[in-house]
């Protein structure tokens, strides 16, 4: 494939630069509440952004059913915003289309620019319509209800479209004319980008944005309000969770259950190769399908479904109770016990639950490994007269090490991550002090407490800390191994 | 049939090794016994993965009276499905299937087609700044920023409380792009070449060649993808919590079973009030067990058919790792 070279080189690419940015932070600010120019007065809501009040009337006006009836505003400002969002949706939508279009041929770069000044205008005018609901709201009968309140939002957009609409201008002007039979084409590795472009957006917004959220830990947030000047509190919170006594109480006895339940897990984690080795020394194929497939079946199902079957067996009317009732197992004071309160052994427990729900899953790695060792290797110990647990030991087994030291650098790396949902959904009363992990205590301060910062704080403790002994543990590995985990 | 002289041989061959080895196979008594506990205790464990999903599912289709005294353990007594008909007037359950099974069919769709698609995109060479592009990806897997950012990142863009934060956040799954651009790597080169070469667009080759190429990895991580959204509790449970008609049917279901736990408390206590709870505790308790029921079931349904791609999906996680 013949392309030509279509790059915009020196003052004038710096010009594009600067235009894709003005374009980009449109975009990126049409999708945050706190820029939304349609919010003119207290009755919109705050968690709307411009995005949403153009795509939805009735989520724009959800808060106003009341105004409308008794008459505190009058329903055509609201109407003006929606159209005003509107337009300003379609001009940013415009705007993108002539940032992708600036990295084709001359001619693609041409009808770009003119998108881009065509969307630059109806930011303008869109943000010019707000102005005008603004001051329409300022004349609402009720004022004290509808509390206009001018936002900056709309200054931004007009700035942002006038210097969309000039740099497109300039750029016009200066760009060569295309060619009379020219034709619309993007360079190869452009258009690949371009199509890769929203799915990045995505990844962006979901998983790199929330490091945004860890400013709330330098900030005294209670949930609702709003983070300013005059609640920044600096370190505060990092301080809080040294200094406070609770608090810090509260952090040892979590680490210490964290620590001990990964602990278990990671002692135990050559359970799973032991039950695929002997697993494999079954000889009937049928039977060993059978296991296999029904002891993976419980990694499958969700924890929550889990803790049903935990209360169908264990709680007080579940089945060892009744089954004891039945055939008169248990002295009459025994009966009727729920196994799953209480707070002893709750490590323990806990650990079963885990290797039941996830033994038989994580020993089809190994069944596999076991199927990739040379068969000659067994024949040829036989014959020099080992026995099977000698084989086992002296072949199968160092044949799944690799494996094994793979997963186990992993699980150490993870050993502050034990997951919400297991301890949450059998979490009770009276286990609580022994079954609170890491990100259940997050949870329960944060979602339920709603101490946000504190929360915060012990969650990005917790991610850094993970991060840190991830690359310890693929430093070990690649030292050992020569090959890296991640 | 005549034989030749080289199958001759080798049936020669086969008996002898086989006259051979009979004495080192000859089993032993120590081998009896290891066999004898090898399954027992294989039969032993699977009757701890099946057991509870039987007691749970004959509980259900019992009279609910014999339920209530606990007397069904091991096998079904007046078989009924009234429970089941039952469950059709609870208001909640119905919205809680309507989403769960919608996200679960949107989200996972929405999921393959873009794995497959940024999958295929990332293997090519010529993508401006494709590594830098890739690792942006791939990154994402071993780092977040914690619990609370991620829901304060949803309230920022004001997607709580909304179906769209079901779906928005799955599309891109990184490990599933990961897995399905290494198998891309494995297709034949020349195949997209020669298609290239015919004219075609990325676009066509990604439509005509690749994704059909590609069904093999994408049913597997289309299997897990519906798992995990049918499975899916946090995100209803944090993000939903003013909009009780978006939650999920787990949620519905760990917000039964709490319920029903809380009665079973006030059973303790003893007392005239006791009676009028624990009639209502145990009806309590076979409603509890039929939505559990309901909510396995797909699963079960699903998983025999499925057990080849499951597989498939953790070897296919361990050549990576």
């Amino acid at each position: 494939m013949k392309e030509e070279k279509t790059e915009v080189k020196g003052a004038l690419g710096n010009v594009y630069i600067v235009q894709r940015i003005a374009t980009l932070v449109a975009v990126v600010a049409m999708f945050f509440p706190s820029f939304n120019p349609a919010k003119v007065c207290d009755l919109v809501n705050e968690n709307l952004s411009l995005f949403t009040s153009a795509i939805s009337y009735s989520s724009l006006t959800s808060d106003c059913a009341r105004a409308f009836r008794v008459g505190w505003i009058d329903e055509s400002v609201f109407i003006l915003l929606f159209v005003a969002s509107i337009i300003m949706l379609l001009g940013i939508i415009l705007t993108i289309a002539g940032g992708c279009m600036s990295v084709g041929n001359n001619k693609m770069q041409k009808t770009g620019l003119l998108f881009s000044m065509g969307g630059a205008l109806l930011i303008i005018v869109g943000a010019v319509l707000c102005i005008a609901g603004y001051t329409m709201a300022q004349e609402a009968p009720k004022l004290e209800r509808v509390k206009p309140e001018f936002p900056s939002a709309i200054i931004i957009y007009i700035v942002i479209g006038a210097v969309i609409l000039l740099l497109s201008a300039f750029l016009y002007m200066k760009l060569p004319k295309p060619a009379k039979d020219a034709k619309f084409e993007i360079e190869s590795k452009y258009k690949l980008f371009l199509m890769f472009m929203p799915f990045a957006a995505l990844a962006f917004v979901f998983c790199y944005l929330p490091l945004w959220g860890w400013r709330y830990a330098f900030f005294d947030y209670q949930a609702g309000g709003t983070l300013s000047v005059e609640n920044f509190v600096g370190f505060k919170w990092f301080a809080y969770l040294f200094q406070n006594a609770a608090t810090r109480s509260d952090i040892v006895r979590v680490i210490k259950n964290t620590l001990a339940m990964s602990a278990l897990n990671i002692c135990t984690s050559w359970l799973p190769m032991m039950f695929a080795i002997f697993l494999c020394e079954v000889k009937n194929m049928r039977f060993r399908r059978f296991v296999q497939t029904f002891t993976t079946i419980p990694n499958f199902i969700s924890w929550i479904l889990v803790y049903a079957i935990a209360l169908s067996i264990f709680s007080t009317d579940g089945f060892i109770n009744t089954f004891a009732k039945e055939f008169g197992l248990m002295s009459e004071d025994a009966l009727g016990k729920n196994y799953l309160m209480g707070d002893s052994f709750t490590w323990v427990k806990m650990w079963l639950w885990g290797t039941w729900k996830g033994v038989g899953w994580s020993a089809i790695i190994y069944i596999a490994g076991i199927s990739g060792i040379d068969q000659q290797l067994y024949e040829a110990a036989e014959i020099d007269g080992a026995g099977r647990f000698q084989r086992m030991w002296n072949i199968t087994v160092p044949g799944l090490l690799p494996t094994f030291f793979v997963l186990l650098l992993m699980s150490i790396a993870n050993i502050l991550t034990n997951g919400l949902d297991q301890y949450l959904v059998f979490m009770n009363a009276q286990n609580k002090n022994t079954i609170e992990v890491l990100d259940l205590y997050v949870y329960q301060i944060g979602i339920n407490g709603s101490s946000i910062p504190l929360s915060t704080v012990v969650g990005m403790f917790k991610s850094v800390i993970s991060v840190v002994l991830l690359f310890a543990a693929n430093g070990v590995s690649k030292k050992l191994r020569g090959e890296s985990i991640i | 049939m005549a034989k030749t002289a080289q199958e001759k041989l080798d049936e020669k061959r086969e008996k002898e090794y086989k006259k051979k080895h009979k004495k080192i196979y000859k089993t032993k008594p120590g081998d009896i016994v290891f066999n004898i506990l090898n399954y027992v205790f294989f039969i032993l464990f699977t009757l701890t993965c099946i057991f509870p999903f039987y007691y749970l599912f004959i509980n259900t289709i019992s009279d609910n009276d014999l339920v209530k005294r606990g007397l069904i353990n091991f096998y079904p007594k007046g078989l009924n499905i009234n429970n089941y008909i039952a469950l059709k007037g609870v208001n909640d359950l119905g919205y809680a299937f309507l989403v769960t099974i919608s996200r679960t069919i949107l989200a996972t769709i929405l999921m393959v087609v873009a794995s497959a698609f940024v999958g295929y995109l990332v293997t090519k060479q010529e993508m401006w700044k494709r590594s830098f592009w890739y690792r942006f990806l791939v990154i994402t897997m071993y780092f977040n920023a914690g619990l609370i950012p991620w829901y304060l990142n949803f309230a920022m863009l004001g997607l709580t409380n909304k179906y769209s934060a079901y779906i928005l956040p799955a599309i891109v799954a990184p490990y599933n792009i990961i897995l399905v651009k290494t198998y891309i790597e494995s297709i034949p080169a020349e195949l997209e070449e020669s298609a290239f070469i015919d004219g075609a667009s990325h676009m066509t080759v990604f439509r005509k060649l690749i994704f059909p190429l590609s069904k093999p990895i994408l049913a597997t991580i289309a299997i897990f993808g519906a798992v995990g959204n049918w499975n899916s509790f946090q995100d209803s449970l944090i993000l939903m919590q003013n909009n009780s008609q978006l939650f999920t049917l787990q949620h519905r279901l760990y917000i039964y079973l709490n319920q029903s736990s809380n009665i079973g408390a006030v059973m303790n206590m003893g007392g005239s009030a006791a009676a009028a709870a624990m009639e209502q505790a145990l009806n309590a308790k076979v409603i509890k067990y039929t939505v559990s029921m309901v909510s396995i079931i797909p699963i079960l349904l699903v998983y025999p058919f499925m057990m080849r791609y499951f597989e498939e999906g953790i070897m296919l996680g361990a050549v990576k790792g």
